[in-house]
C-alpha cells in the first residue's frame, strides 16, 4: 500500500494535470491559429469556455437515463485515478497498485465504456455512430498498445510502468532496437488515442457533431471537455513516463520532483507542438480505411517483438 | 435432530450427500406434482435452493486441506463407488451450488412463464442436472464419472428441447450428437489409462503413469472430448444454438457451470490424472493456442448477434478461451518444471472460471428477465428498458462491466492474473513459449477491447436510448425472486473483485494443491501480486476507493464553478437530428453499432462459414449414414432372413411330395432303406 508521501505526490500530480489540462488544449488552439495565420484566442481561452459552460443550463434528451447523467463524473474520476498511478513527475509510480500497464489500459477502457454508452443512451443518431467509432478505435489501438508495452515490460522484467521507465532511463534493457521500435509503435497508438486529426473519428466535429458529446450541455459538457483535455495530457504523460523518462525524479525529494515537473512541461510543449503541426497539416482519414493505418502500428509492434526475440 | 446426527452432518462429504438427496427427492416430487404447476414450481425451486445452500456449506469448508474420500463398494469390481472431495472438486461444487442457488430462487417466478407446458418435468430435469454435475466433479472412478457425465448431458438435453419447437429440437439433436462424440473420446482416454492402471479408480490412474507416446494420445483424446463439452472453437458449434434454446435459468447453469465441467475435465486429465507421467510442453501450447483462437473468434461472432442469448452464448466461447489461456500456461509451467508459473497460470484459469460462472449467470438471468417481459430475444425490438426495469438494468450493467474486465470488478482481476501468467511465461520460457505467450497477451487485449464494444452494444441497445417496442405499458420490473437471484450474483461480482486479496490466495492454494506443489504468494495485505511483487502489484479495493473518492471532485467543481446562479436541469429536449423530427429508428441499433467490426474483421466471419461448413459436412455425412442404415435394414431382411424362411418353406413343400399317402410307395421306402443299410453293414 502507498505511504503518505506517495499519496500526497499522487494527489498533487493528478490535481496539477487537471488544472493544467485546459492550458494545454488552449496551447493547441494557439498553434492552430498560428498555422492558419489567424490571430486566434489566447492560451487561456479554454478556461473561459469552461467557466461559461458551467453557468449554462444542463439540458438532457428525453430518453437519457442514469448512464447519461453519471458519465461525466465517471470519466473524470477514472482519468484522475490513472493520473495518480502513472509515473509522470517521478520515475516510479506514485501509486504502484494502479500503475501496472494492464491496469492502466483497462482503466482507460472503463472511461471508454461509459463514454460510448452515454452516446447510445442519449438516443441521438450522431452520438450512436460516435460511440461505435470510439469503441472500434479502441479495438484497433489497444492490442498495439499492449504488445508495445509488454515488449518493454519483458525487457525490464516487470509490468509496472515505473519500473519499465527506470530500466529504459538507466539503459538496463538488452535490446535497444526493440525498445525504440516499441516506443514508435506506442507513440503511434497514443497519437490515435489523442483523438486528433487525421484520427479524430469518434468526436469528429464537422462530421458527427462531436459524437457522444452531441447531446451534452452546460456543466456536464464542461466536465467532459475538461476530462478530454486531461486525457490528452495524460496519454502523453503515459508515453513520456515509459519511453522518455529522462529528467524525471528518481526519488521523492522536493527539488527532484520540481525539476521533473519542469522537464515534463518542456516535453509536453515539444510534443504538443509537433502534434499541432501534424494535426493541422492533414485531413481526416476515412474511417473505413483506419484498419490499414492501425496495421502500421501492429507491424511496428511485431517488428519490435521480433527484435526482442532475437535479442538485438 | 439428535446430537449424533448433527455431528454426523459436520462432515462435508455427508453434507454433500444430503444436498444430493434433497435435489433428487425434490426433482422426483416435482415430477409427481406435474399436474399442479404452482406446487411443482415451488417444490422444485425450494428443493433446489435448500440443496444448493447445503452444497455450498459442504464445499466452502473443503476448499483447503486434505481431500475427503467416501468409498462404497460398487456392484462390480470395476465400479467402485468412490467420491472424493478435494480442493478442486470443492471449488467446482461451490460454483455449481452458487449458480444453482441463484437459479432456483430465480425459477420460483420465472418458470411461471412456462406454466401448462410441463413445468414439473422441467423442475425434475433441473434438479437432476445439478445433482449429476456435482456427482461428476466428485466422482473418483472412471465408470461412475462417465455415468454421471452422461446423466448430465441427458438432463441438459431435455432442458434444451423443452420448447419443442423446430429450432430447439434441431439444436438439441446437434448438442446430443456433439456431447456423445465427446464422451466417446473421453471413454477412450479412460480405457487406455485403465489398461495401465489395472483399475477404473482415479486413484490408480494417478499412480500408474502412461508411457511416453501414448500419454499424449490420452491427453489429446481427453482434451478434445472435454473441449467439445467446454465449447472451444472449432468444437463450439452446438453451444450458440443449444444455450439460447433452453429456459434462461437453465442457460445460466449450462453456460455458467456445465461448460466449466469441460475445463474441469481438461485439468483433471492433463494435470491431475496424467500428472504422474509428467507433462509435455506442447500440451500447454496446444491449450494456449485453442484458448487464444476461441477467445478472439468467440467475441467477434458475439458482436454481430441480434439475439441476446446467442450473443451471451458466444461470449461463453470467448471466456472458455480466456480460461484455457490460464490453464495452458499452468500446463507449460508443470512441463517445464516451474511450479510458480504452473500455480500462477492454473490459478488465473480457475479464478476466471469462478468469475465467468458468476457474471455469465447474472447476464443470462438478466436476459431471462428481459425476455420474461418482452417475449422476444431480438435486441432490435427492445430499447430504453432501464426506465421501466431499473433494477434489472443495474444488475445487467454490473454483469456487463464485469465480463468486459473493467476494473475493479471480478472479471478484471482474473484477466489481470491471466496477463501476468502469460508475462511470466514469456519472461522465462523456452523460445517457443517466449514467442507464443506475448501473442496470447495481445490477442487477449484484442478480446478485451471487443468485449467492451459488445457489451456497450448489448446494454445500450436493450436498456438505453429510445424504446423500439410498442408494449411499453406491459413492461415493468420483474418479480422479487428474480431480482433477488440477479442481485445475489451482482453482489458476488463486486465481492470477487474487491475482496480479491482474500479470494486469490484461496484459489492459489487450490491450484497448488491440484498440481501438488507449494503455494505461491498471491496477495500481501490489500495488494495482489503474481508470485513476486517485482513483477507487478494491483489493489482492486484501493482503485475502488480512489474512484469513489475522486468522483466527488467533478461534482464539487460543478457546484463551485457554476456560482450561485445555477439553473435547474431540463429534460425533454429531443436529440438533434439535423433538423428532422427524431424517431426511434434513428438511434443506434445492434446491427449499425457492430457494422464497423463486421467490415474490418470480415475474413474472420468467413472462417465461421468454413467451420460451419465443415460441421455441415459432418451433419450431412451423418444424415447419409442414417439413410444408408434405413436402406440397409430392409436389405438384411431381403437378402438373409427372407431367403432362409423362403428356403425352409420351399424345402417343406418339396418334402411333402414324398409323403404322398400311397402305402405301396411307403413299402418301397422301407425296402429301399433295408437295402441301403444292408449294403452299408455287409461291406
Amino acid at each position: 500500500m502507498p505511504d503518505l508521501s506517495h499519496l500526497v505526490l499522487a494527489v498533487c500530480q493528478a490535481l496539477l494535470l487537471l488544472a493544467a489540462a485546459p492550458l494545454v488544449s488552449g496551447f493547441s488552439r494557439v498553434i492552430r491559429a498560428k498555422m492558419h495565420t489567424r490571430h486566434g484566442p489566447g492560451p487561456l481561452q479554454d478556461y473561459r469556455d469552461l467557466l461559461k459552460l458551467m453557468n449554462r443550463q444542463d439540458v438532457q434528451p428525453p430518453s437519457a437515463g442514469l448512464v447519461f447523467r453519471i458519465m461525466p463524473v465517471i470519466l473524470m474520476a477514472t482519468l484522475l485515478v490513472i493520473a495518480m498511478g502513472t509515473p509522470i513527475l517521478t520515475r516510479f509510480c506514485p501509486i504502484s497498485a494502479s500503475g501496472d500497464l494492464i491496469t492502466t489500459i483497462y482503466l482507460f477502457a472503463l472511461a471508454r465504456f461509459f463514454f460510448a454508452l452515454s452516446g447510445i443512451d442519449s438516443g441521438s443518431s450522431f452520438a450512436g455512430i460516435g460511440a461505435s467509432r470510439e469503441l472500434t478505435m479502441g479495438v484497433l489501438v489497444e492490442p498495439v498498445m499492449l504488445l508495445a508495452l509488454v515488449i518493454a515490460a519483458l525487457l525490464a522484467g516487470s509490468t509496472d510502468l515505473g519500473t519499465i521507465g527506470t530500466a529504459i532511463a538507466t539503459g538496463h534493457v538488452h535490446s535497444m532496437t526493440a525498445t525504440i521500435l516499441a516506443a514508435v509503435a506506442f507513440a503511434f497508438a497514443v497519437y490515435i488515442e489523442l483523438g486528433k486529426l487525421p484520427y479524430d473519428m469518434a468526436e469528429a466535429e464537422q462530421e458527427l457533431q462531436e459524437g457522444p458529446l452531441t447531446e451534452y450541455s452546460g456543466p456536464s459538457l464542461a466536465i467532459i471537455k475538461w476530462s478530454l483535455a486531461l486525457k490528452q495530457v495524460l496519454v502523453v504523460g503515459w508515453f513520456t513516463g515509459v519511453f522518455l523518462p529522462f529528467g524525471s525524479s528518481p526519488d521523492l525529494s522536493l527539488v527532484g520532483v520540481l525539476f521533473g515537473l519542469l522537464v515534463f512541461v518542456a516535453k509536453v510543449v515539444v510534443i504538443f507542438f509537433v502534434v499541432g503541426i501534424i494535426e493541422n497539416s492533414v485531413s481526416r482519414a476515412r474511417f473505413r480505411f483506419t484498419p490499414q493505418h492501425s496495421w502500421l502500428g501492429v507491424g511496428m509492434a511485431s517488428l519490435a517483438f521480433v527484435f526482442y526475440l532475437v535479442g538485438l | 435432530m439428535t446430537m449424533t446426527s448433527l455431528v454426523f452432518l459436520h462432515d462435508p462429504i455427508d453434507l454433500l450427500l444430503l444436498s444430493l438427496l434433497i435435489s433428487v427427492v425434490g426433482g422426483f416430487a416435482s415430477l409427481l406434482l406435474r399436474t399442479c404447476d404452482a406446487a411443482a414450481i415451488r417444490v422444485a425451486g425450494l428443493a433446489g435452493t435448500v440443496a444448493a445452500a447445503v452444497g455450498l456449506c459442504a464445499s466452502l469448508s473443503s476448499l483447503s486441506g486434505s481431500p475427503q474420500v467416501l468409498d462404497v463398494a460398487g456392484p462390480y469390481p470395476f465400479a467402485h463407488f468412490i467420491l472424493r472431495l478435494d480442493p478442486l472438486a470443492a471449488l467446482m461444487v461451490a460454483v455449481i451450488s452458487l449458480l444453482s442457488l441463484v437459479a432456483s430462487i430465480y425459477s420460483l417466478s420465472y418458470v411461471r412463464e412456462y406454466a401448462g407446458r410441463g413445468v414439473g418435468a422441467m423442475g425434475f430435469f433441473m434438479n437432476l442436472f445439478v445433482a449429476s454435475m456435482i456427482l461428476v466433479v466428485v466422482a473418483d472412478n472412471a465408470f461412475w464419472f462417465l455415468i454421471f457425465f452422461e446423466m448430465m448431458s441427458l438432463a441438459s438435453y431435455f432442458l434444451v428441447i423443452f420448447d419443442q419447437d423446430e429450432e430447439a429440437v434441431s439444436a438439441g439433436f446437434l448438442y446430443f450428437f456433439v456431447a456423445h462424440a465427446g464422451s466417446v473420446l473421453i471413454m477412450a482416454a479412460f480405457f487406455i489409462m485403465a489398461n495401465y492402471a489395472g483399475s477404473f479408480d482415479f486413484a490408480a490412474f494417478r499412480t500408474a503413469p502412461v508411457p511416453a507416446p501414448l500419454n499424449s494420445l490420452v491427453f489429446l483424446l481427453g482434451f478434445l472430448g472435454f473441449g467439445a463439452k467446454a465449447g472451444m472453437i472449432p468444437l463450439h458449434i452446438w453451444l450458440p444454438r443449444a444455450h439460447p434454446a433452453a429456459p434462461s435459468h437453465a442457460s445460466a447453469l449450462m453456460s455458467g457451470v456445465m461448460i466449466k465441467i469441460g475445463i474441469f475435465g481438461i485439468i483433471k486429465v492433463g494435470i491431475d490424472l496424467l500428472g504422474g507421467s509428467g507433462g509435455v510442453v506442447w500440451w500447454g501450447l496446444l491449450v494456449l493456442a485453442f484458448g487464444a483462437v476461441s477467445s478472439v473468434l468467440g467475441v467477434v461472432y458475439a458482436l454481430v448477434e441480434h439475439d441476446i442469448k446467442k450473443l451471451l452464448a458466444y461470449h461463453s466461447v470467448e471466456n472458455i478461451g480466456i480460461i484455457l489461456l490460464g490453464v495452458g500456461v499452468g500446463m507449460i509451467g508443470i512441463a517445464s518444471g516451474n511450479p510458480t508459473l504452473a500455480v500462477l497460470g492454473l490459478m488465473a484459469g480457475l479464478y476466471h472460471l469462478v468469475n465467468h460462472a458468476v457474471f455469465k449467470g447474472l447476464l443470462f438471468l438478466g436476459a431471462g428477465s428481459v425476455i420474461y417481459r418482452m417475449h422476444t430475444k431480438d435486441m432490435e425490438k427492445m430499447g430504453g428498458l432501464a426506465r421501466t426495469m431499473p433494477w434489472t438494468a443495474l444488475s445487467f450493467l454490473i454483469g456487463a462491466l464485469a465480463i468486459s474486465a473493467i476494473p475493479p470488478l471480478n472479471g478484471f482481476v482474473s484477466e489481470w492474473y491471466t496477463y501476468q501468467s502469460l508475462f511470466a511465461a514469456a519472461f522465462d520460457g523456452t523460445p517457443l513459449v517466449k514467442f507464443a505467450a506475448p501473442i496470447g497477451a495481445m490477442l487477449l487485449a484484442l478480446t478485451g477491447a471487443l468485449a467492451v464494444m459488445c457489451f456497450v452494444k448489448a446494454y445500450g441497445v436493450i436498456f438505453s436510448g429510445p424504446s423500439r417496442h410498442h408494449h411499453a405499458d406491459e413492461v415493468r420490473e420483474v418479480p422479487a425472486p428474480m431480482l433477488v437471484g440477479m442481485g445475489l450474483l451482482a453482489v458476488a461480482c463486486v465481492i470477487l473483485g474487491l475482496a480479491a486479496p482474500v479470494v486469490a490466495p484461496v484459489i492459489g492454494g487450490i491450484a497448488a494443491a491440484t498440481i501438488g506443489t507449494q503455494a505461491v504468494a498471491m496477495a500481501d495485505g490489500a495488494l495482489l501480486l503474481p508470485g513476486n511483487a517485482q513483477q507487478a502489484v494491483l489493489s482492486p479495493p484501493l482503485i475502488a476507493v480512489l474512484l469513489v473518492a475522486l468522483a466527488a471532485l467533478p461534482v464539487i467543481l460543478k457546484s463551485v464553478l457554476s456560482g450561485g446562479q445555477r439553473l435547474q436541469q431540463r429534460r425533454g429536449a429531443a436529440p438533434w437530428a439535423a433538423g428532422y423530427l427524431p424517431d426511434e429508428h434513428m438511434s443506434a441499433t445492434a446491427a449499425s453499432f457492430a457494422q464497423p467490426i463486421r467490415m474490418f474483421f470480415g475474413p474472420l466471419y468467413d472462417v465461421r462459414k468454413t467451420i460451419a461448413g465443415g460441421w455441415g459436412k459432418v451433419a450431412i455425412a451423418f444424415e447419409r449414414l442414417v439413410t444408408v442404415a434405413r436402406r440397409t435394414e430392409p436389405c438384411w431382411d431381403r437378402n438373409i432372413i427372407d431367403p432362409v424362411t423362403e428356403g425352409v418353406g420351399a424345402m417343406g413343400r418339396r418334402l411333402q411330395t414324398i409323403q404322398g399317402g400311397d402305402f405301396r410307395v411307403y413299402c418301397l421306402y422301407i425296402v429301399a432303406a433295408l437295402v441301403v443299410l444292408l449294403a452299408l453293414t455287409v461291406r
